[in-house]
């Protein structure tokens, strides 16, 4: 069966070897192979040997990951079976070397884990027989060589991985060979049991092996670390990279860490370490991490080291590492340590006390104890008192330490306190010296202190407390006065308090200084305490300061000598090593009957400083209290108090007992009875509850102090207490609820800033998710609530709002918001604050612009949005903030260009349909109210300006329907148009979108424009653009042109301009009107006919145009010269219709205000001199005529010079002539015989009518005799038949001739006089009552 | 993708989530978990947050939160963030209790505290050190903003690494021109499995 199986599998086996030898591709070789690992897993040791040479070549492979998993296969292999170790190992040592990373870390693994197992079976066998079994021994001697193999690639430069695999066997290596501390040395019992890596223990040996020899291994494993440790040598070091560091550092603190023997060995390498020289913080990191390491080991050994692991640890990162070292140490060690501590202490307590007298002069034996105590309150300590009690000053350590072994304080805070008081006690210093000079220095010391801050007296104050005789009768008073006062300094920050701390100083001093030679050892508890005092002033000195101090207080010595040691034992530990006896503080302990006082001046020093979280203010509040032993005393609540008091009060009265035992030997101190605190545990409930009492209560205390016109002061101690408050008691309620009732009063703006920055705070620091998420959440509320309370209560034009959030640390997005609705309030919103509500925000939008750049853009928005709002009154204001202070800034006006910008587009593509479909319900609304306004407005326009575009008419005729539209386009236009006043180039672009838009917005446009226009006025730019007006904005290059031309001289650029748009662009005369005003006389004159040409309006308006300053300019031409200048048209020359002159003469005869009769006078005076005659002449003459009848005598005169100028030669105005003599009958008469005889009969072949009056005319006697003969035949008066003949063909002919020259336009003549005729007539037969 | 990473943060929540969901979608071998006890998310207010044990599933979470007050978890962007979690896996998983995941190559972290926690978890893993892993933290403020910034630049350091041959040469480069370009400081260690 076995064999059946054998078989089966060997012949899989071997073709798999086959196939993954001989296949191509990498993943079916892998295939393969995997099968095979699968195989062999199973396959007994015949098989194996069968196979495993073949198996060997794998490991020449061309491709990598065959190697490597051959690599594998084999080092499983191996490990199942040693005795084919000495022929794996001999392939395998070239792979170290293999190419391809991957494939000689993996036989570096292998290595590993046979070179670990070949050791355990090497060393379980030795320690059972006497021998060795052959091969394996031969395993053995090749895993040797293998790993020298592997040691010697952990120094190899370049590295790539094996290096890190091969330190990693090195260390492997060393930590097998050392004894481990932690595992029983004692062998297993059976020879074949399994050997865990945790759980072997090369002390095994120690009774003799035949191989390995436990010294030798030693040796080995210490040359080894040698090695390691040369690399972390310089200079080794510097050929290093940050990677091989780290390594090593990992490594040997691992050793070290694992066999705390070599810490003597490691340490000082690693504590030489220079991390600054290193660029990587990753080595920092790791040297951190490795001190930490080495520090959390409890293995005795590790003991000496720990004092120079946490200086090099502080050094490394501050104080913060080292607390945090401490802690570390606290968590880890806490179970063991504590009570092992807790024994020693114990067992110390007697000799130690003995030992009091002669422990001050042996300063590395106190050093040591005290590091022990240290360390205990390490252990005890939490992390959060740690660090919430910075100040927690060494004094208070000492003496709680000394009270019962379990300071919650912390020696940790000593560095802290150190830096802190220097100062303060170089001015105790100066105190005491100028309080000793007696009453001469009052008024130096008077001078020192008004001229130190309040803060600084403060602690000179608390620190001094510690002097005091606490129990004398006539200090008694003083101090409680003293402490109740110090429970709030600065509270009352005025003068007289100052010169109250001031005489209370010097009381102080002066008894404390005087207290040696009190010595009456009656009042035991006085001393004992002023003792613990005087002591813990001096371990707030910092070292050097130490010498000094104690010479200038004159105190006893000997203990501030020794206590004094304490805090540079704590800090510096200067690492004599020797673990010697433990000298336990409770010498100390003796002296401190009172826990009371220390307690006092510390919590006060604290709380003066200001740096203390509220529970400890609660808590120095109770121990002032607790003085008059109050009840109160339980809310010494804190975590420290809790663990403690139970047992402190055990310990005090034990202490109590002892001390008096040993109190003969201080004569100074005597024992008090105890005032037992009444300590109570309270609930975390409980205790926060009472937190929120206190605060509540302050805050409706200075209520009523502000009430009663308390001072600013209160309300700032509020905010900071507010602020200082525990933050998880969400202080900011009550707060809020402060704030709200009355933000004037309550300093509300200083209250929120403080919460706001404290939440802000609280959400920016590294905290876990869940604390800044909230503080962020509750930052937005408190934030919105305030400003919206703000809002309602507090309208334009305060500033409260405003003030509030330019200064908060960030504006959420609801503030954002909240502004937003101010700036442009929604359509149901019909509140009538809203318009200052507007105004208020735009205000704010402003001042956060100016203020806060970061938000800048955010608050555009709103501007921007404001400034397209459908209410016009809301979008004023914001047009008026956005053109004229936010787009002259250089940052934005690119911005509000471009949004503009696109307003003006969206508006120009708007068509109606969509418009109204988009409007909101607010635009709707608005529309439905507004309509009135505009249209209102544009039907004055239209009547108004009559003289305006018929565009505008046509605006005013459809207003009713689109003045919605209208105003819609306004609303996005309105912006635009604002900031081409101020951007003059702007302009063209409505110039470009105008000819594409809706005949609404077309109209908005020109609505709007004059006004625009007006206030930019004639500028270059706005010329520029006229004089390249883009196609299709004609009708609005008009109404520009007008507006500027309207009412104002216009520039000569402008002039020049529009001659030149006349010139090549735009042909229509319409644009010379409007300044023909202001045009040269020649000028206009010449453009003329061109006038006449154009539609009779609007030659009537540049008539009047003309004609508009010819009163008070000389330059501008009169009436009468326009109206010659009218008949010097030549139809057939100018290209004109005759129709047109003759429009534009009756346009002129139209306003006779204007042409009056003399200038009718004096127009014909002048045409009739002309050569030609004009060709209207006589039309005019007749229109003359028929308008001022009285001109009659003039037209006469006109008519004689005609006949002087041969009038019959010109055809037309023959017949004109004798239509005027006809209807000038019968003042023509004299005129019509002034003739020629045979004109006079043409005259009167053409109008018979004539003839007859003429005849009558000419009988009377007087005329008769003056005329000529001739003329008398022509009548047939006189009769003369040979001349009245051939006279009459004559002037046919010529009346032909005529004809033929003007064929042309014959027709047209013809008719228009006949047509002018009738005028004439009507007109004649209008006048002529008039005339008669 | 030759590498198998581990993103971790406290609660596997925000920062290792983001991370997680953006190398997923990038498509690298991806998996995150948080080294804190339990994961807490915030609630109505600090002393009331919501507390979960790991290997509850986001969509729990997710329905408890919009249960309780949706407007709140909403405005804070909490229930957004389950949504996405729970796009990406079903349950936060703890770094400590998975050590039957495997191994991975490059674990990152995203705050000084996990590193040390991961470290720390990997140098007391009971087993034979066999393979390299590269642990690198990269300081990342635990809030949403901040969580989204992070993962682009873990993602660019991944990308990096990628490029490599190995990791092992280059890691002092990597993160010399990472910390130069991004002005970020990067902490790194090397652990085994």
């Amino acid at each position: 069966m076995v064999g059946m199986m054998g078989a089966a599998s060997r012949d899989k086996i071997s073709s798999l070897i086959k196939s993954a030898k001989f296949d191509s591709t990498v993943p079916s070789k892998l295939e393969n192979l995997r099968l095979l690992s699968g195989e062999l897993s199973n396959a007994d040791s015949v098989l194996l040997s069968e196979f495993l040479s073949h198996l060997l070549d794998l490991l020449s492979d061309r491709f990598g990951p065959v190697r490597k998993f051959t690599a594998e296969m084999i080092g499983d292999i191996g490990l199942r079976c040693t005795e084919y170790i000495p022929e794996i190992v001999p392939v395998l040592i070239p792979v170290l070397k293999d190419d391809t990373p991957a494939v000689a870390r993996q036989a570096i693994r292998c290595g590993m884990e046979i070179f670990r197992s070949i050791l355990f079976k090497v060393a379980l066998q030795g320690l059972y027989s006497n021998g060795l079994d052959t091969s394996l021994e031969s395993s053995w001697s090749w895993m040797l060589k293998f790993r020298d193999e592997i040691y010697s690639l952990a120094f190899q430069p370049g590295s790539d991985g094996r290096r890190l695999l091969a330190l990693k066997f090195m260390e492997t290596v060393v930590l097998l060979y050392t004894p481990d501390p932690n595992v029983s040395s004692d062998p297993p019992a059976d020879q074949n049991s399994q050997v865990n890596i945790k759980e072997f223990n090369i002390s095994w040996l120690r009774g003799g092996h035949p191989v390995l020899n436990v010294g030798d291994l030693s040796i080995e494993a210490s040359q080894s670390l040698g090695l390691l440790l040369d690399q972390l040598r310089f200079p080794t070091i510097k050929s290093h990279n940050n990677l091989m560091i780290i390594l090593l550092i990992n490594s040997l603190s691992a050793i070290a860490s694992k066999r705390p023997a070599f810490y003597g060995r490691i340490l000082p390498v690693l504590l030489g370490l220079d991390p600054s020289s290193s660029s990587g913080k990753g080595v920092h990191h790791a040297l951190k991490s490795a001190f930490l390491t080495c520090l959390s080991c409890t293995h005795p050994g590790a003991a000496p080291w720990r004092d120079r692991l946490i200086g090099a640890l502080r050094e490394l990162n501050a104080v913060g590492v080292a607390e945090r070292a401490a802690t570390d140490l606290t968590l880890q060690n806490n179970g063991s340590l504590e009570r092992k501590n807790e024994s020693l202490i114990s067992q110390d307590e007697e000799p130690t006390r003995k030992a009091l007298d002669d422990s001050h002069n042996n300063a590395s034996r106190k050093r040591m104890g005290v590091q022990e105590n240290t360390d205990i309150l390490e252990d005890k300590m939490s992390v959060k008192r740690v660090r919430s009690v910075p100040v927690a000053s060494e004094g208070s350590t000492n003496e709680l330490r000394s009270d019962d072994d379990i300071d919650p304080s912390g020696g940790s805070g000593t560095c802290k306190m150190e830096v802190d008081n220097g100062p303060v006690q170089q001015l105790v210093a100066m105190f005491g010296a100028l309080v000793a000079q007696g009453e001469i220095a009052v008024t130096s010391l008077e001078i020192l202190i008004s001229s130190i801050s309040a803060d600084l007296l403060a602690e000179v104050v608390m620190s001094n407390m510690r002097n005091l005789p606490s129990n004398c009768p006539q200090t008694e008073g003083d101090e409680e006065q003293f402490l109740g006062k110090g429970s709030c300094p600065g509270l009352k920050g005025d003068n007289s308090e100052f010169d109250n701390l001031s005489s209370l100083l010097t009381n102080i001093l002066s008894q404390s200084s005087v207290l040696p030679q009190k010595d009456t050892g009656v009042d035991s508890l006085p001393s004992a305490a002023n003792e613990l005092e005087l002591r813990g002033t001096l371990d707030n000195t910092d070292v050097p300061g130490l010498s000094h101090v104690s010479e200038e207080a004159p105190v006893p010595t000997s203990l501030p000598a020794s206590s004094g040691e304490h805090v540079p034992s704590v800090m510096e530990n200067g690492g004599s090593g020797a673990l010697s006896d433990v000298i336990d503080v409770g010498n100390i302990e003796s002296e401190i009957p009172g826990l009371d006082f220390p307690f006092c001046s510390d919590e006060l020093v604290i709380t003066s400083l200001g740096s203390t979280e509220l529970p400890d203010a609660s808590q120095e509040q109770v121990s002032s209290l607790g003085r008059s032993s109050l009840e109160l005393l339980p809310s010494v609540s804190t975590d420290r108090s809790e663990e403690l008091s139970p047992r402190g009060t055990v310990t005090d009265l034990s202490s109590f007992n002892s001390s008096s035992a040993t109190s003969a030997g201080l004569s100074t101190q005597l024992l008090l009875p105890k005032i037992s605190a009444p300590v109570i545990s309270l609930t975390d409930d409980q205790r926060d509850n009472l937190q929120k009492l206190i605060l509540e209560h302050i805050t409706d205390t200075y209520k009523q102090i502000a009430n009663s016109g308390g001072s600013q002061v209160c309300l700032s101690i509020l905010a900071y207490l507010g602020v200082k408050f525990s933050f998880d008691l969400e202080p900011w309620k009550l707060l809020q609820t402060h704030i709200l009732s009355d933000y004037v009063n309550h300093e509300g703006h200083e209250l929120t800033l403080r919460v706001l920055y404290r939440l802000y705070g609280e959400a920016e620091e590294d905290n876990d998710f869940v604390s800044s998420t909230t503080a962020k959440s509750v930052y937005e509320m408190f934030l919105l609530i305030v400003a919206e309370m703000l809002r309602d209560t507090f309208p334009w034009p305060d500033k409260s709002l405003n003030r509030l959030l330019v200064e908060v640390p960030y504006l959420p997005d609801a503030v954002f918001k909240l502004l937003e609705d101010m700036c442009s309030p929604g359509g149901s919103n019909k509140d009538k604050n809203s318009s200052e509500r507007v105004r208020q925000g735009l205000s704010i939008v402003w001042s956060l612009i100016l203020l806060r750049p970061p938000i800048r853009d955010a608050c555009l928005r709103i501007a921007l949005k404001s400034a397209i709002h459908p209410l016009e009154e809301v979008r004023d204001k914001a047009l008026r903030l956005v053109v004229n202070k936010l787009y002259p800034l250089p940052s934005m006006s690119r911005q509000i260009e471009a949004f503009a910008q696109e307003m003006l587009v969206s508006a120009a593509n708007s068509n109606p349909a969509t418009e109204s479909n988009d409007a909101d319900g607010a635009n709707a609304e608005f529309k439905d109210s507004d309509v009135g306004k505009p249209s209102n407005e544009l039907s004055a326009i239209g009547a108004s300006s009559k003289e305006l575009s018929s565009a505008t008419d046509q605006l005013a005729v459809s207003e009713s329907i689109s003045s919605s539209l209208l105003a819609e386009g306004q609303r996005f236009m309105a912006l635009y148009f604002a900031l081409c006043t101020k951007n003059h180039s702007l302009f063209r672009q409505i110039f470009v979108i105008y000819e594409s838009t809706s005949n609404a917005v077309k109209q908005g446009v020109l609505h709007h424009i004059p006004k625009l226009v007006r206030a930019i006025g004639p500028s270059p730019e706005l010329l520029g653009i006229l004089s390249d007006p883009p196609t299709g904005s004609e009708e609005l290059l008009m109404q520009v042109l007008r507006t500027l031309t309207d009412g104002t001289t216009p520039s000569p650029e402008l002039l020049s301009t529009i001659r030149k748009l006349y010139d090549t662009k735009v042909k229509d005369v319409e644009i010379l009107i409007l300044i023909l005003p202001f045009l040269p006389k020649e000028e206009v004159l010449a453009i003329f006919p061109r006038l006449v040409n154009s539609p009779s309006e609007k030659f009537q308006l540049a008539l009047s145009h003309v004609l508009q300053v010819s009163s008070n300019s000389n330059l501008a031409i009169t009436p009468a010269e326009a109206l010659i200048a009218i008949h010097g048209i030549d139809p057939e020359r100018d290209g004109i219709p005759l129709k047109k002159v003759t429009d534009a003469c009756n346009i002129c005869f139209g306003q006779r205000q204007i042409f009056t009769q003399q200038v009718l006078a004096k127009v014909l005076n002048q045409l009739v001199e002309q050569i030609p005659l004009p060709l209207l002449f006589m039309r005019t003459v007749l229109q003359a005529i028929g308008a001022f009848p009285s001109l009659v005598d003039f037209i006469m005169e006109i008519l004689s010079r005609l006949v002087q100028k041969q009038i019959w030669k010109y055809p037309k105005l023959w017949v004109g002539f004798i239509k005027c003599a006809l209807l000038t009958k019968p003042e023509s008469f004299g005129v019509l015989l002034q003739l020629p005889p045979a004109q006079l009969e043409n005259a009167l072949n053409r109008t018979p009518a004539l003839r007859d009056p003429l005849i009558a005319h000419a009988s009377q006697p007087n005329i008769r005799s003056s005329l000529p003969r001739s003329v008398l035949v022509v009548l047939g008066i006189a009769s003369d038949s040979q001349n009245s003949g051939p006279t009459k063909p004559t002037h046919v002919e010529t009346g032909e001739m005529g004809k033929s020259e003007h064929t042309q336009s014959s027709h047209a003549y013809s008719g228009d006089t006949s047509k002018s005729d009738k005028e004439v007539v009507t007109d004649k037969s209008k006048e002529s009552p008039d005339a008669t | 993708m030759k590498f198998r990473y581990a993103m971790v943060c406290s609660s596997n929540q925000n920062r290792s989530m983001e991370a997680h969901s953006l190398f997923k979608r990038e498509g690298f071998d991806v998996s995150s978990y948080g080294t804190g006890q339990h994961v807490k998310l915030p609630g109505p207010s600090l002393r009331e947050p919501n507390v979960y044990d790991f290997g509850t599933p986001y969509k729990q979470m997710f329905d408890d939160l919009r249960r309780k007050d949706p407007d709140l978890y909403k405005r804070n962007g909490i229930l957004p963030m389950l949504k996405r979690n729970l796009a990406v896996k079903s349950a936060p998983q703890r770094w400590q209790d998975n050590a039957a995941d495997g191994s991975f190559d490059v674990v990152l972290t995203f705050e000084e505290k996990v590193f040390d926690m991961v470290l720390e978890d990997l140098h007391n893993r009971n087993h034979v050190p066999m393979k390299a892993v590269l642990v690198i933290n990269l300081e990342v403020k635990d809030n949403h903003e901040e969580a989204a910034v992070g993962a682009k630049l873990a993602l660019l350091l991944c990308q990096e690494l990628e490029a490599t041959e190995g990791w092992e040469e280059s890691i002092d480069d990597i993160i010399t021109n990472f910390e130069r370009q991004h002005r970020r400081k990067l902490l790194y260690s090397v652990s085994y499995y």
